[in-house]
């Protein structure tokens, strides 16, 4: 690994410009204490508008939403800029370490070469005082208490200094894709001295570009159960902002209809209807903020490629991901919604955690499958691509497990509802409505069967499965580490196996369920190559030898 | 002992484990499960109204001690066996679920010989081997004291010399 690092001292000057601190060691950015200020003048400006232009009567009973929009804003204001006063991080050849702390003092430092993604995020705020949030990733796990290493903030050049120097990127040149987030930039010292300290080696492309937004995307991300409380948030948002400013919602709405003639079942369908409209135009507009600008991208860097993403309308997100630690792509399909053709795109890659909703392992906004299938293909980048190769179905004795275990899921609630029945808790007719979960079961198990495939696609392993959402992942072979065969006694009877990869990357695990146990180890020993040769028998019976045995 | 051998086209490890290990599973189950049905059944004696709900859970959890304590351990003493080389390690555990594990040693992090305090009265010690996936460790249990410190140092030694860095 170290021999094909470049040394350090070719890098000594792109270090962040160095400050009047000693030791190297750099203060956030002082435009922070202005962003303070003026969120605390924000934050108190409802109340005094409130009280001045709308003449409500300064007390608490009529106040107090403003009250703790003003408390929130200026305690948050305050907690911001003492962080500020404390907080110092420096860069050294070997380790990035920040310390930080009012009350209790806290020192964190991270290895260089352990960092596998600089994340660079700006908050509407940040981005209008030019100032990005640094988040350096070093395979913490958020499951272990561990949160991200995050610089809030520095000025914007210093943050792109900052990623380049910490990833090695050489994408210097200033060329458009980059010109684009130029607009409000700082004209800094340090953005001046980067293309001189790393010029480019010839003039190929510096990026290609895999993805762009596409505004149509917005279907995909519209309609889902979100969206109700969505609009939950946003309607007692706005039924306490026009009561705090006196407004009669209650009466508004009493008007709009003549509820008692159109009666209940009406009312409620209205509002749900109404209700889910407003969710789904909500979700709406925070994926077009979200994702506005979306650019998927590789760029070259000096340690190998990187693979960048960029979003955001108010708050933008830059994710750069070294290829180097990239082991595969997953495609997830959640169940209600494959008939449109709903997709989830993210990498397996070592080091991010793959569980956060918005993780740095996505690389493409939900959107439909046949944008996610090409984009993984070409992010991949060989052919054929492991996600569109042909799965063949797995055996029937699969489809009679799941069924199996769909009956007996439904036999137990049955039982459960029964008993309880004997003791007087429920009636009756709740154990035959009980037995209608038992199609719904079934049906679960056909899908479930139908989502089941593997197959090794050149240097790649793929395995799909998953009931409420198929997920094919694709895993490069020399990833995996241990590999597992495990079968159950069901299974054993049914002769079938299911067969584990166990990775550094993504999920840690990637399982092809229910394979035939004849075809179960020279699965496995396609999937890690060289591991199993050594306790591998010769197939000295045929699978209906085998099965005898057990039956 | 033919149930072990039922994956075609794999030979089992060939090291089995320590007889006393079906004294540690039985103990193990009597220690997990015993307080549990000795809190039922005082719950049984002394609460009269919820005998009928009480008596589901209570003859369940006699009947998971009863196999965990007569069947289980037996069974795993069957099943179990471990084997390593200079290139990988390999277990086969379990016993309703049976599982073949292979882990190679270049992409082994720690090895370790853990010992709780059952094994410790018993004079065993379980073999546990991590790879950088945090699902991918092997877990080999009821092995002599000795014999599981050894493999771990030899696992040590070697896990060393091979190069790259395990992910």
């Amino acid at each position: 690994m170290t021999a094909e690092l470049p040394k350090f001292t070719d890098h000594t000057r792109t270090e962040p410009a160095p400050s009047t601190e000693t030791d190297g060691w750099h203060r956030l950015h002082v435009r922070m204490i202005w962003v303070d200020a003026i969120q605390t003048l924000l934050s108190l400006t409802p109340a005094v508008v409130a009280v001045l232009v709308f003449r409500v009567e300064p007390s608490l009973g009529a106040m107090w939403p403003m009250v703790i929009v003003a408390t929130l804003g200026v305690t948050g204001a305050v907690g911001d800029a003492l962080r500020w006063v404390f907080t110092r991080y420096r860069v050294t050849p070997d380790y990035v370490e920040r310390r930080t702390g009012v009350i209790v003092r806290q020192y964190r430092s991270v290895r260089r070469d352990r960092i596998r993604s600089v994340d660079t995020t700006a908050k509407l705020r940040h981005r209008l005082a030019g100032l990005r949030v640094v988040e350096i990733g070093a395979g913490q796990r958020s499951a272990a208490g561990e949160s991200a290493f995050t610089l809030d903030a520095v000025a914007k050049a210093d943050a792109e200094v900052l990623r380049r120097e910490l990833l090695w990127s050489t994408d210097t040149d200033g060329e458009p894709a980059v010109g684009v987030e130029h607009i409000n930039d700082v004209p800094g010292t340090a953005d001046s001295e980067v293309p001189a300290a790393q010029p480019t080696a010839g003039p190929a492309p510096a990026a290609r570009v895999f993805a762009r937004f596409r505004p149509w995307w917005v279907v995909y991300n519209m309609f889902n159960i979100w969206a109700y409380l969505m609009a939950a948030g946003l309607l007692w948002g706005a039924y306490w902002l026009a009561s705090s400013f006196g407004m009669d919602i209650g009466g508004f709405i009493d008007g709009l209809a003549d509820w008692g003639a159109l009666g209940w079942g009406w009312t409620i369908a209205i509002g749900a209807a109404v209700t889910g409209a407003i969710g789904a135009i909500g979700l709406g507009f925070v994926f077009f903020t979200e994702n506005w600008k979306f650019e998927l991208s590789r760029m070259r860097g000096e340690k190998g490629t990187l693979l960048r993403t960029r979003q955001g309308l108010f708050q933008t997100r830059e994710v750069n991901r070294d290829d180097n630690r990239m082991r595969g792509v997953e495609i997830g399909e959640p169940l209600l919604w494959r008939w449109m053709g709903m997709a989830d795109t993210s990498i397996i890659t070592t080091g991010l955690d793959t569980s956060a909703m918005s993780s740095a392992s996505t690389i493409l906004p939900r959107g439909p499958i046949s944008v996610a299938r090409p984009v993984a293909a070409a992010v991949l980048d060989v052919q054929p691509s492991p996600l569109e190769v042909d799965l063949g179905p797995h055996p029937r004795a699969a489809l009679r497990r799941r069924l199996m275990w769909g009956t007996g899921v439904a036999a137990s609630v049955v039982a459960l509802l029964a008993w309880l029945a004997l003791t007087d808790v429920v009636p009756w007719w709740a154990v035959i409505a009980g037995l209608g979960i038992w199609p719904v079961t079934l049906w679960g198990a056909w899908v479930a069967y139908r989502a089941l495939g593997h197959t090794i696609c050149g240097d790649y392993v793929v395995v799909r499965s998953g009931l409420t959402s198929r997920s094919t992942a694709a895993l490069q072979r020399k990833a995996v580490s241990t590999v597992a065969i495990r079968q159950s006694l069901l299974q054993r009877r049914l002769g079938l196996a299911t067969v584990s990869a166990m990775t550094a990357a993504g999920w840690g695990i990637y399982e092809a369920p229910d394979v035939d146990v004849a075809e179960a180890v020279p699965f496995a020993r396609a999937a890690a190559p060289g591991l199993l040769d050594r306790y591998a028998e010769p197939a000295r019976r045929p699978v209906a030898a085998a099965q005898h045995e057990v039956g | 002992m033919t149930v072990t051998t039922t994956m075609p086209q794999l030979r089992p490890p060939t090291h089995r484990v320590e007889r006393r290990a079906v004294l540690w599973w039985s103990l193990q189950s009597l220690v997990f499960a015993g307080p549990i049905l000795i809190g039922l059944i005082i719950a049984y004696v002394l609460w009269d109204a919820a005998r009928p709900w009480l008596i589901v859970p209570l003859i369940g959890v006699a009947v998971v001690l009863l196999v965990g304590v007569f069947v289980q351990p037996w069974w795993r003493y069957a099943v179990h066996r471990w084997e390593d080389t200079d290139q990988a390690v390999y277990a086969l555990t379990g016993w309703l679920v049976r599982e073949w594990r292979v882990a190679p040693l270049s992409r082994i992090q720690t090895v370790d010989a853990v010992r709780g305090p059952l094994e410790q009265m018993l004079g065993l010690a379980t073999l546990r081997v991590t790879t950088a996936s945090s699902s991918g460790s092997i877990d080999i249990g009821g092995l002599d004291k000795d014999v599981a410190a050894e493999a771990a140092e030899r696992l040590t030694t070697i896990a060393q010399l091979t190069p790259g860095d395990a992910t």
